[in-house]
């Protein structure tokens, strides 16, 4: 414990967070994928099928929540549905409506659903409050399920950004680096004026993170 | 404010008593029905069941059900199988009533609160949002030619939370929520009318251009003035429901 982290060891500490969910979203994927192939799905089975492995996976407190949220339409009894759990107590989501009209949030609009939805690839949306499951400031990892060739939904997971800040923190001071999103903002920085968010307005020596569009900044 | 504050500990130390009670066993009750606690065609209690329940006289519970048969929260049926059931409220009914039960002074504290927190948000979002944000903020906005008013309200609603996502405080959006289900339903009222929808349109469309140019004082003047000509149609549909 007497070495000092290097950005190297921030890389590695990012990695060893976000390495794990893209894991559990591969492995979401194919029972997503077997599950349809089987035949029509509703909302009872789907969630009945994931269930199990979520929660096992979610038992990972460094998660604010995760799940499977379905393309509009695939399921045979509901158009929209977040097969979701979240929160200390890993409550089920199921339906997100919005305030005031108690209407049914049409998160198909939302970038963690419309990015791999476009680019057909993993997906890290962050640092904003997501209004639809969690209403915290996250960072939402997701994966598009496709089955014969059509979208059938996303699989995610959410980490606070809180959570990065406390895991990621103490590392970056020592190295006096920053954590940076794919848009060049900042996540969680060494310098403390740096607020998350913020763009990185010097050019700065960057480390990419492996199968991430994450990277850790110098100063 | 010595004067305030005295008058105001005055009145939370006054007695309770007895008068009150039917109301706040309607409220009790309506909140239940209209929240869904209650469902719909549920039969509820006897009078008398319903006032041992809830440790009041029976008259009291009486009185409680004839103001939510007024209200047409409750209908009452005769005879065998008779009694007081559930009926949902359709959702443009609730919130008209809830538009009726209130005073002048209540609709503009509200407003005040909801205009405040609003324009707050919209000014600290221009500081904040980058050009691909914008572009997530264009595609709720819904063309004039649509006439569906649930969206209208809808994407009114959905655009202004994401203005306030993106201040980038979960703290300060999870107030717009609670703004937005508190007052926001009252503030949509208005939608109805194509004349309304379109300078909402217009004013959507100055807020985003706004958060585009980064310019704070526009989003925040564009917000503005949304919120008071909504609380002026607001204001008159109130005088037509009250009077």
């Amino acid at each position: 414990m007497t070495k000092t982290m290097t950005p190297i060891d921030c890389v590695t500490q990012v990695e060893q967070h976000f390495g794990p969910i893209v894991t559990e979203l591969e492995r979401v994927r194919s029972e997503v994928a077997a599950l349809f192939e089987a035949g029509p799905v509703t909302t009872a089975s789907l969630r009945e099928r994931l269930e199990p492995g979520s929660l096992e996976f979610l038992r990972n407190p460094n998660l604010i929540g995760g799940g499977f949220v379905v393309a509009p339409g695939v399921l045979t009894d509901r158009r929209l549905y977040l097969v979701w759990w979240q929160g200390e107590e890993r409550d089920f989501l199921g339906d997100a409506d919005a305030p005031g009209t108690g209407e049914a949030i049409d998160y198909t609009r939302q970038p963690w659903y419309r990015t791999p939805e476009r680019t057909g690839e993993l997906t890290l949306v962050g640092p904003y409050v997501d209004f639809v499951c969690t209403d915290e400031y996250v960072m939402t990892t997701t994966m598009p399920v496709y089955v014969g060739g059509r979208m059938v939904g996303v699989a995610g997971a959410d980490t606070l950004v809180e959570t990065l800040e406390t895991m990621l923190l103490p590392g970056l001071r020592e190295a006096g680096a920053t954590l940076v999103n794919g848009h060049g903002k900042a996540i969680v920085s060494a310098d403390p004026q740096l607020a998350t968010g913020s763009p990185l307005t010097t050019a700065r020596d960057m480390i990419p993170c492996r199968g991430l569009p994450l990277s850790v900044a110098l100063s | 404010m010595r004067v305030m504050t005295s008058r105001a500990r005055a009145a939370i130390f006054a007695p309770i008593g007895d008068e009150g009670r039917a109301a706040r066993v309607e409220n009790r009750l309506a909140e239940a029905i209209r929240s869904g606690v209650l469902a719909h065609g549920e039969r509820l209690p006897s009078e008398p069941e319903l006032a041992q329940m809830l440790g009041v006289a029976t008259v009291t519970a009486r009185e409680a059900l004839v103001a939510l048969r007024a209200k047409g929260l409750v209908v009452t049926t005769r005879g065998r199988g008779g009694g007081s059931f559930v009926r949902a409220p359709e959702s443009g009914d609730l919130v008209e009533d809830r538009l009726a039960a209130m005073s002048r002074v209540e609709l503009r504290d509200r407003a005040t609160v909801y205009l405040v927190v609003l324009t707050g948000c919209a000014e600290i979002a221009a500081e904040r949002t980058d050009p691909d944000e914008v572009e997530d903020l264009r595609d709720l906005l819904i063309p004039l030619n649509v006439s569906d008013v649930a969206r209208w309200r809808s994407a009114d609603s959905e655009l202004y939370l994401s203005v306030a996502a993106l201040t980038q405080s979960a703290r300060m959006t999870r107030e717009v929520v609670r703004q937005e289900a508190d007052f926001g339903a009252l503030l949509r009222i208005p939608l109805n009318e194509p004349g309304f929808r379109e300078a909402t349109a217009t004013r959507h469309q100055e807020l985003v251009e706004a958060l585009a140019a980064g310019d704070a004082v526009r989003a925040r003047e564009s917000v503005r003035e949304h919120v008071a000509h909504s609380l002026e149609r607001l204001a008159e549909i109130h005088e037509a429901v009250r009077r």
